[in-house]
């Protein structure tokens, strides 16, 4: 017999095949909701993301006119940079705000929040958000499960890339200055605002790796890369499905950025600034390029970490507010525990928002469904199997 | 179109578990069966189901959707990905939202994995590893005219109904020629299978 498979996207126009008048309500089909329930949707994401964004920037441009003491200390060499950092800011928030739009990341955004700023939470157990925070953003334990040479090389990248940020948008911004303390002396003073934070001797060791912070980092920040690269090349979980754009672009990025500023530590200190001019500006613009690529491939990952912290604080606040069993919701069959009730009901709410219309299935387990579905086919599509 | 995708057959199912030895040499989870070997009434027959990720069509990948990090890609030839793992954040909303309870997750490690149809292979025009080894056909890798020209009489579908929600999948599964209805993807209160009760139903 010549069978046909059905077409697996339906009809065109979203109407489900296999239905016929008469039989009760049609299959739900998403492309079949009638336009009068579908959510109003008065204001487009991509407009408020975009006024949001813009705001941000410009907020950005006034801390660095303020900041910088109305420009006066803000060092014109740099210019290009602080431009960057005003593009990545607007980047960052309308990609931050586009992603928060979609019902799955709005919902968890809303639960996070509501944990982290809970006053009740924080009376109950205090330590909960640092601890957490520490945990996943800072020393990222969950990289140690995956595999411990990851982690350190991530480990290596993350406070490389974290402190050279920390030195260099201050200083792009004309937040830091550095002035010295007197005609004479070796002393120097760090500034912000124009505030003096500390003195320190120039020829000291804190002198020394405050001034080369930036080549400390990009010596931590090479080792990481090193390794991801290698693992890039060698490693067949790694290779599998890799592509150029989202995986090799950010190392090589970080790399170049980190060797060109190397280089211009050694051609200061060695070639008497020869080539300085050429690598100065080599290193410019692959800082710039990292900045204003960083909202739209794997480097988004910075931004959207911090949801794991938003979200384990709602699973973990949600456990304690009664006894762990009665705020675990139990698999209706089998009665495993599948997650806790508030995470369930956050899914099964974000599943209708979806129209999703199967949300009543997160009640049960992964095994369940799968052995549910075996007694269906087994007692309703072919009675030989068994 | 149904193009070359993995068509199961339970029917054909003997339980062996080769396909879970199998499915742990594929290069993108080395160690781990992403496979699912399910004995659906263990103890009183031997019927046994194995479970692929079905590659949902529409709704499109529900797993990606209910996803809060956009951490599950959804290839042009329809493949859904495993997380990518510089996003998940090891919430375990695809793990209770998919229908098929494919997905599985490493809470220690905030990781979902999942069947990616072998990609490092079916991306260069091999079969997946279970549809490799397995003895009996009960996972066949090829095209629906190719299966059904070893097996004539066989229909395939990719339609399966979740209460009111039909979901349509890339992944098809063998049904009896005469049938036209999709396949039923599990009824959530069954009393009774072959005519004895079902104990701890909700």
């Amino acid at each position: 017999m010549a069978a046909t498979p059905p077409p697996p996207g339906g009809s065109p126009d979203g109407s489900a095949g296999g239905s016929s008048a008469g039989d009760g309500p049609p299959p739900y089909r998403r492309g079949a909701v009638p336009a009068e329930t579908r959510p109003d949707v008065t204001t487009s994401p991509a407009g408020r993301a975009s006024m949001v964004a813009g705001a941000a920037s410009v907020l950005l441009i006034a801390a660095i006119l303020l900041g910088s003491r109305e420009l006066r200390d803000f060092d014109s060499a740099l210019v290009p940079y602080a431009v960057a950092t005003v593009f990545l800011t607007f980047g960052v928030v309308y990609r931050y705000m586009m992603w928060i739009s979609a019902p799955a990341a709005r919902r968890m955004f809303r639960e996070g929040w509501a944990a982290a700023l809970s006053w009740e939470n924080l009376k109950r157990s205090p330590t909960a958000l640092p601890r957490m925070a520490a945990t996943y953003l800072g020393f990222q334990k969950f990289l140690g499960a995956r595999s411990h040479a990851r982690w350190a090389a991530h480990q290596l990248i993350f406070w490389g890339c974290l402190s050279a940020a920390v030195i260099t948008f201050p200083l792009t911004w004309g937040w830091f200055t550095f002035t010295a303390a007197g005609a004479t002396g070796p002393g120097y003073e760090m500034r912000l605002w124009g505030v003096k934070l500390f003195g320190f001797d120039s020829g000291s060791f804190f002198g020394w790796a405050l001034y080369h912070g930036l080549d400390l980092a990009a010596v931590m920040v090479i080792g990481g890369v090193g390794y991801f690269l290698w693992r890039r090349v060698r490693d067949r979980a790694a290779t599998t499905g890799q592509r150029f754009g989202y995986d090799f672009l950010p190392l090589l990025a970080l790399l170049t950025i980190s060797v060109t500023g190397l280089l211009l530590t050694f051609s200061e200190m060695f070639l008497h600034g020869g080539g300085y001019e050429f690598l100065a500006i080599l290193h410019m613009a692959s800082v710039v390029l990292t900045l204003v690529y960083l909202p739209f491939g794997k480097f988004f990952h910075i931004v959207q970490r911090p949801a794991a912290v938003g979200m384990q604080l709602f699973k973990y606040t949600a456990r304690r507010k009664g006894s762990d069993a009665e705020e675990l919701r139990a698999c209706r069959r089998c009665g495993q525990p599948i997650d806790t009730a508030a995470a369930v009901d956050n899914l099964r709410a974000t599943m209708r928002d979806l129209r999703l219309g199967f949300d009543e299935w997160a009640e049960y387990c992964p095994r369940c469904k799968r052995v549910l579905r075996g007694t269906a086919y087994l007692s309703d599509v072919k009675r030989g199997f068994k | 179109m149904l193009g070359r995708t993995i068509f199961i057959d339970p029917g054909r199912c003997i339980g062996c578990q080769a396909c879970v030895s199998a499915c742990r040499e594929c290069d993108s989870h080395r160690g781990k069966s992403m496979i699912h070997l399910d004995y659906t009434d263990e103890g009183r027959t031997v019927a046994s189901l194995p479970t692929v990720c079905m590659h949902c069509e529409d709704p499109v990948a529900p797993c990606a959707e209910v996803c809060p990090a956009e951490a599950i890609l959804i290839t042009a030839d329809g493949v859904v990905h495993e997380a990518d793992p510089t996003r998940c954040i090891g919430c375990a909303n695809c793990v209770n939202a998919c229908p098929f309870g494919v997905p599985k997750i490493d809470l220690a490690a905030k990781l979902q994995m999942k069947c990616n149809l072998c990609y490092d292979r079916t991306s260069y025009g091999l079969a997946p590893m279970c549809a490799t080894v397995c003895p009996t056909g009960a996972l066949f890798y090829g095209t629906a005219e190719e299966l059904q020209a070893e097996r004539p009489g066989v229909d395939v579908s990719t339609e399966f109904v979740f209460g009111a929600t039909t979901v349509s999948t890339g992944v098809a599964m063998v049904v009896p020629p005469e049938r036209q209805a999709p396949v039923p993807g599990g009824l959530l209160n069954v009393i009774e299978v072959n005519g004895r009760s079902t104990p701890g139903n909700g």
